[in-house]
């Protein structure tokens, strides 16, 4: 499959060894989309929820503590900026490695809230994504055993065998699991409860551009 | 010389496409008005009601930008305010990216994706209780919508391409995608019914949670929020139409716009909100279906 059918036409490129970052609209749009929610993640600070309480005219009011605050602020930097690496990368095996740490990161990132549901949340996440590192590298491995290379350039221009397409499906399911997409979703909602706005939304964001990176990185494998 | 001319060609080449970008831009914006303010009149009426005019969701539209702009105190500085640009921004880009430049479809899913991550951030960064329960089930839609919209790698394994132009082209010579590939159409067009005001799928605005997403942005910033909602209406509808029923004149287009948003009025002003799981497990099932059953059409024709 022509790299340039799924994204439009190539605006350059970096040969770095076998591995070559290749840059079309595409890649520029999500690479560019990433770069400004982690700014904007970097400068903001984070709301406050206030609820109404039953029975009184009281109100309550949760809101992210300083340490915490530089805590989560920290890892969603990091989450961000994996996310980016994950879209402009042209090497699979790299691209698992982006997405393997934004699942690390994402857990980090709601693991230093107090509150149990979410932690719950968290510990059922991280469960998966561990479970689905396995089928994520083993997905890309079965790749580079039956092509000899995991350059997406390269790749490009290989007709697919059943092991590619094989490893192809092993590697939606890894991605599926550490994004926790659907059916995975019911483990991560949760985690969305706490306060600190702009540090779950790296979260979402992270899940959702890696799927569309990923849909892309399918198509050129098994196409 | 021979540079000045060339620059000549370049300057004249960007200014006729900035006017594109602009008209383009314009339309999607008027169009997308009516016709969400068609689709709340022609929801009126099958309830037996007079309903407003149908230019009021464009007279609403502007009015909020005259109209004083307040912040909560609880709100998250800068992503409240900066929110809401993004949310203009990227459908401004799919307009670009669509109707004027026939790029490929992978940016506009794209888009989408970040559409989601906007109805998230709407939500969560004002403090609201209501905001932030919408922020939670726009995560649930996402996890659905995101594969009602991966339908589109069936028409990329259909017609070998993602590229718009290309795909009118194909269409050009073989003829509509609608009918070789049927159940991925019903599956986009499920896609655009969760996006239609009152829709039993549009569980992030649902009226249990007062506007969702929207309910603490005021003033220009909730005029920004219904400009960018009316052009995403109109490259919806331009997207759906282009990909599904080939080249179509400008009369074709129009008609097949209205349709869709009559159509879309009436089931939804014949069906409840349907609550979050429900909502999520209907679109899964949809697009599992949709998917399955149209690579089984493939192999099969």
């Amino acid at each position: 499959m022509d790299i340039t059918t799924l994204g439009g036409n190539i605006l350059g490129t970096i040969p770095l060894g076998d591995i070559v970052i290749y840059l079309t609209p595409f890649h520029l749009f999500m690479f560019v989309v990433v770069l400004i929610f982690t700014a904007l993640i970097a400068m903001s600070r984070t709301e406050t929820q206030v609820e109404a309480e039953f029975g009184t005219l009281k109100e309550s009011k949760v809101s992210v503590g300083l340490s915490e605050f530089k805590t989560r602020r920290f890892l969603a930097i990091v989450c961000g900026l994996a996310t980016a690496g994950a879209m402009i990368t042209g090497d699979l095996f790299n691209i698992t490695l982006f997405i393997a740490l934004i699942g690390i990161v994402n857990v980090g990132i709601v693991s230093a809230v107090k509150q149990v549901d979410v932690l719950d949340a968290a510990y059922q996440y991280g469960i998966i994504a561990m479970i689905s590192s396995l089928p994520l590298f083993g997905g890309a491995a079965m790749i580079l055993a039956a092509t000899g290379t995991l350059s997406l350039f390269v790749l490009s221009g290989i007709a697919a065998t059943p092991m590619m397409i094989f490893g192809a499906i092993l590697l939606l399911i890894g991605i599926a699991g550490e994004t926790g997409i659907a059916p995975f979703f019911a483990t991560k909602a949760e985690m969305f409860r706490t306060p600190g706005s702009p540090f779950i939304l790296i979260i979402h964001l992270s899940s959702l551009m890696v799927i569309i990176r990923a849909i892309e990185v399918l198509l050129i494998i098994v196409t | 010389m021979i540079n000045i001319s060339y620059n000549s060609f370049l300057v004249i080449d960007t200014m006729n496409l900035m006017a594109n970008v602009l008209i383009n831009v314009v339309i999607a914006f008027l169009l997308g008005s009516l016709l969400l303010g068609l689709h709340r009149k022609i929801m009126a009426r099958i309830q037996l009601r007079p309903g407003p005019p149908v230019i009021q969701h464009l007279l609403h539209s502007l009015k909020f930008f005259f109209k004083e702009t307040s912040f909560p105190k609880t709100a998250s500085m800068p992503f409240y305010v900066s929110i809401t640009c993004l949310y203009c921004a990227i459908w401004i880009l799919a307009v670009i990216i669509g109707p004027v430049t026939y790029g490929t479809l992978l940016i506009i899913f794209a888009i989408y994706a970040v559409y989601k991550i906007v109805e998230h951030n709407a939500g969560s960064s004002s403090g609201s209780p209501y905001g932030k329960l919408s922020c939670v089930r726009a995560v649930f839609s996402a996890a659905a919508e995101i594969p009602l919209f991966a339908v589109l790698a069936i028409i990329f394994l259909q017609t070998g391409t993602i590229n718009i132009g290309d795909i009118v082209t194909y269409q050009a010579v073989h003829g509509p995608l609608i009918f070789s590939i049927p159940l991925a159409a019903l599956v986009f067009f499920i896609l655009i019914l969760s996006k239609s005001p009152y829709s039993p799928f549009s569980i992030t605005k649902g009226k249990d949670i007062i506007s969702g997403f929207e309910t603490e942005h005021f003033g220009v910033l909730r005029g920004y929020m219904m400009l960018s909602e009316s052009i995403a209406w109109y490259v919806l509808l331009w997207v759906f139409l282009t990909v599904f029923f080939g080249p179509l004149s400008i009369n074709g287009y129009l008609i097949g716009m209205v349709s869709i948003t009559a159509i879309t009025a009436l089931i939804n002003a014949t069906t409840p909100i349907l609550n979050p799981n429900h909502s999520v497990m209907s679109q899964i099932t949809l697009a599992i279906v949709g998917i399955g059953g149209s690579l089984l059409l493939m192999f099969i024709v």
